[in-house]
């Protein structure tokens, strides 16, 4: 199972997204400033768009889906019932498991934003994919919906996970970090050295590197571990 | 000082509260009401009953600089420059002033060359800054911000704490789910449910959740 874009290039006025990455199964974290090109890449890798240049290749690929920044970008159904039977899911599990559980009746824009994305992500997450693609699915959730999605994550494993996200706090056990810079996709490696060379790190991660303490992946359990070590 | 007095609208109830000049964060787990309670703060929706008050008077819509959590939602125009420009057109500013100040707003967060962009090109973060930008233009004495930051890289999220910073507002409500922030206002307001579950300085509201995951992570972490 394998993602390639190959000399993959995109033009949007004088801004140009550059690519030249192969995505295998695990987690892959992309991070990078706003208007990096996290979303184009998203884009182009659940082939939403097409490339100007270079060819977006997937192998033995039988299921993709893309998630968007903003959940109502998703909605297709007048009621969170309906809206839950378009992914194939059962609605009432996935009505509890996103804390909803009673509302299936409700119309999906009555909910809060962070309730919607919750709603959303479940919905999609209750199902595997060989492919996941999750553009900023941690921005408005609360917490617990953050640690919920993280579960999901780390339970689709055997796929290839893409993970855009600005998340600071909150993240997923992670294989595979990238970075977009100005357009361009960068593979900083796998964790725990990939941190070294991390531009885009979260403070927290940032503040432990300058102390030289490397936590050995992103989640909270393994800053706490490294914060520890700090402190020792 | 804003004063909410006997306040009902939907599921938002408060009784009595007192939300002095500063920087206030607005925490709750989500569909806790505080989008809802923004928006009353903001003027832009009337309360059911009851009375907020922003120095004695009613808040009039328009006035607090107001960043929506669905940064489409905030765009009244295409392009960037008109959408930065319009709250000093609506202010009848004059036009060589207008173009000067809403170039240097631009500048402040690094998006000059993207004025002339519209405001469907521009990517999510950005679009943010873009709301920010222009709440800010005006130079509103309150400056509402309703879990924008949830969109930004950390060093695009400290551009825009120094943005608001350096605005000269005199009072800063938001709600963010980045307890971390939350935890460096001066004072931090917990809804649950419309209700207001507890309301005092970080050091008096936080540590009743230590045992959750609302807990500052940094305070976790390194204290």
């Amino acid at each position: 199972m394998k993602l390639s874009l190959s000399a993959v290039e995109w033009h949007a006025g004088s801004w140009k997204f550059r690519a030249d990455a192969t995505f295998t199964p695990g987690v892959h974290l992309v991070s990078g400033r706003v208007g990096s090109g996290k979303t184009t890449l998203a884009l182009l890798s659940a082939r939403q768009l097409q490339p100007d240049a270079g060819t977006v290749v997937c192998e033995d690929i039988r299921s993709c889906t893309l998630s968007f920044q903003y959940p109502e970008y998703h909605i297709t159904g007048s009621t969170l019932y309906e809206e839950a039977e378009s992914y194939g899911v059962d609605p009432f599990a996935a009505c509890a498991r996103a804390g909803l559980a009673g509302r299936d009746e409700e119309d999906p824009f009555r909910l809060s934003r962070g309730e919607l994305k919750w709603f959303q992500l479940t919905c999609l997450l209750m199902r595997r994919w060989d492919l996941l693609i999750l553009d900023e699915p941690f921005s408005a959730l609360d917490c617990r919906g953050k640690l919920a999605v993280c579960r999901a994550i780390e339970e689709n494993r055997g796929g290839i996970v893409l993970v855009s996200t600005h998340e600071q706090y909150i993240l997923p056990k992670t294989d595979f970090l990238w970075e977009m810079m100005s357009g361009e996709l960068t593979l900083r490696g796998t964790l725990p050295d990939a941190i070294s060379t991390w531009e885009s790190a979260p403070a927290l991660v940032r503040r432990l590197r300058e102390q030289g303490v490397l936590p050995a992946n992103l989640t909270r359990d393994d800053i706490l571990e490294a914060a520890c070590r700090m402190h020792e | 000082m804003i004063e909410i007095r006997d306040l009902a609208f939907r599921s938002i109830r408060i009784g009595h509260l007192l939300i002095p000049d500063g920087t206030t964060a607005l925490i709750g787990a989500n569909g806790s009401g505080k989008t809802t309670l923004l928006r009353l703060l903001a003027g832009l929706t009337p309360p059911d009953t009851g009375s907020i008050t922003v120095d004695g008077m009613l808040p009039e819509p328009g006035c607090a600089g107001f960043v929506n959590e669905y940064p489409d939602r905030n765009a009244l125009f295409s392009r960037f420059a008109d959408e930065l420009a319009a709250p000093l057109r609506f202010r009848h500013i004059p036009c060589e002033e207008l173009e000067q100040r809403v170039k240097e707003a631009a500048a402040t967060a690094g998006l000059e060359r993207q004025l002339e962009r519209t405001m469907d090109t521009l990517s999510g973060g950005e679009k943010v800054l873009a709301a920010l930008l222009s709440a800010l233009i005006s130079s509103p004495e309150t400056l509402i911000l309703d879990e924008f930051d949830s969109h930004l890289d950390y060093d695009s999220l400290v551009l825009a704490e120094n943005l608001i910073s350096s605005s000269g507002a005199r009072r800063v409500i938001r709600c963010t789910q980045n307890m971390d922030l939350a935890a460096q206002y001066g004072r931090v307001i917990v809804l649950h449910r419309g209700r207001v579950l507890r309301a005092g300085s970080p050091e008096e509201v936080f540590p009743a959740l230590e045992e959750t995951c609302c807990y500052p992570f940094s305070w976790r972490a390194f204290r």
